[in-house]
């Protein structure tokens, strides 16, 4: 008996909500010229807090895309992943009534690492200071780490596979790759990304906990990955979702492929334990590659985690090695999040735009801030740089030690 | 404040407390048009609910946040005024 033919994944749309622009093409104009928009914080009871640079959305009108009832019923970043969707499902031309008859063929899978902080903050004020009459019944789902994907559905009529990756900053790839089984075990599309709004007083609070996070006030100098002035990580809020499509029936629709989604590992090796995680990121970039059917020389391009932390930086470089071989120290390797910031779940799936892009464009978009590299890595910096870029691999890591790579190719790959 | 919760509160308790914006007239003029038509769930109805005892100071019937159309929320919630006055 002959195996089914393996139904695929691939992109057919694309939404972002960064601090670098509220769309796909002003976030890909900013990354590719290496624009860096870390600066001050200045959102409203943060200013007084030791964390004083970070990657904010500050063009971002919720009420110009999102219903009222939904802004008030939903976080901020909820707002961002409601928002990210309709972009992505646009860019894919599919609109209410492509799945309005046929419902239970689309989901939504979204990665989320801090909740509606905001939101919550906000009704745990009014529980405190005035009594348990006075917390509104949204509070029971706003604050909820399913919240986004929860609304997408609701939004959007949805009712196929719905998840929700409550995990690590990796989680974000995770996420596509749940997208990618709810694919291939029958679903034709899936909404799936992930977007933070980490930037409020409760949630920066407590990310003060994290002896990773960028203390230093300097928007130029807070987070320097791979330098020796690396001083740990920028924090920052927003994200992207992708239309996730099943190739026939992209095709079926006519509609352009954008990337396929190849292949993708994840491994675990310990909250802060960021010498072993070169052996866990060597191991998850060896499982994408398997998956995906590519040896180490088809990469063209990684979007490596960049922590910022020296010893991190350290593990990730030896890893790229280790995973690559001789191609490691020879592949151009960047990481554009330095000019953003780092939006936990959402910053590998931005960096997962960046890299369909890079593709599309045959353009490395650089990495800001970013010089006088002390690792034996060819980190694209200052001006982003011309290269064929057809097969792309995204590298993401965890404060709590979840390591994941992704391996992406450009178009409907070698699909037939 | 009245004792009475006439459209005009309704309207604007349904705009604060779910996001949710029909105007007193329309409330006025097709009263059994049901909630959820409107855009109100469970959840809504009870904000709107717990936004009024407070207000008010005075306890709801449990069944105030079953009501499936503003008439029969109206009716409900007058006539527990009424009783309480």
């Amino acid at each position: 008996m002959s195996a089914p033919p393996r139904r695929r994944a691939v992109v057919t749309g694309i939404g972002v909500i960064a601090p670098n622009g509220t769309s796909t093409e002003a976030f890909w104009k900013s990354t590719q010229e290496g624009v860096s928009v870390l600066d001050r914080v200045t959102r409203e009871g943060c200013t007084h807090l030791p964390l004083k640079v970070a990657g904010e959305v500050r063009s971002f009108d919720p009420s110009a895309v999102i219903e009222e009832r939904y802004i008030v019923q939903t976080d901020r970043f909820t707002h961002f992943a409601m928002a990210a969707a309709d972009a992505a499902l646009e860019d894919a031309r599919l609109g209410r009534a492509d799945t309005e008859d046929r419902p239970f063929s689309a989901g939504v899978v979204t990665a989320a690492g801090s909740g509606g902080g905001e939101f919550g903050q906000g009704e745990l004020q009014k529980l405190w200071g005035k009594g348990s009459r006075y917390v509104g019944p949204w509070q029971s789902i706003a604050w909820f780490y399913a919240a986004s994907t929860g609304q997408i559905s609701i939004r959007r009529g949805f009712k196929g596979p719905c998840s929700v990756v409550a995990a690590d900053e990796a989680g974000g790839l995770d996420a596509l790759a749940h997208a990618v089984r709810a694919v291939q075990r029958g679903t034709d599309v899936i909404v799936a990304g992930s977007t933070e709004a980490p930037l409020a007083p409760y949630s920066m609070v407590c990310q003060l906990g994290y002896r990773e996070l960028s203390l230093v006030d300097d928007p130029a100098r807070a987070y320097r990955p791979f330098t020796e002035g690396a001083c740990g990580f920028v924090p920052a809020e927003g994200g992207a979702m992708f239309t996730v499509e099943e190739l026939g029936a992209a095709r079926e629709r006519g509609v352009p492929v954008r990337a396929t989604l190849a292949g993708h590992a994840a491994t675990f090796t310990g909250a802060s334990c960021w010498e072993r995680s070169r052996e866990g990121l060597a191991e998850a970039i060896r499982g994408a590659l398997a998956e995906a059917g590519c040896a180490p020389e088809e990469i063209d391009v990684v979007f490596a985690d960049a922590l910022g932390v020296p010893e991190a930086d350290r593990a990730e470089a030896l890893a790229i090695g280790d995973a690559l071989g001789a191609h490691g120290r020879r592949v151009p390797v960047t990481a554009p999040k330095t000019g953003t910031g780092r939006a936990y779940c959402a910053a590998p799936v931005l960096d997962t735009v960046a890299a369909v892009l890079a593709m599309e464009h045959g353009l490395i978009p650089p990495t800001p801030n970013v010089f006088d590299i002390c690792h034996d890595l060819d980190l694209v910096t200052g001006c982003a740089r011309p290269a064929q870029v057809g097969t792309a691999l995204v590298l993401s890591r965890g404060l709590m030690g979840s390591n994941s790579a992704l391996v992406l190719r450009r178009g409907a790959a070698d699909a037939t | 404040m009245s004792d009475r919760i006439t459209v005009e509160e309704l309207s604007e308790l349904m705009k604060k407390t779910a996001g949710v914006a029909v105007s007193p007239q329309e409330l006025a003029e097709r009263p059994d048009v049901p909630f959820e038509e409107l855009g109100i769930d469970s959840l809504g109805l009870l904000g709107i609910v717990g936004e009024l005892e407070n207000r008010h100071g005075v306890p709801m019937p449990p069944d105030a946040e079953r009501c499936k159309t503003p008439r029969k929320f109206l009716d409900l919630v007058n006539s527990t005024f009424l009783a309480g006055a």
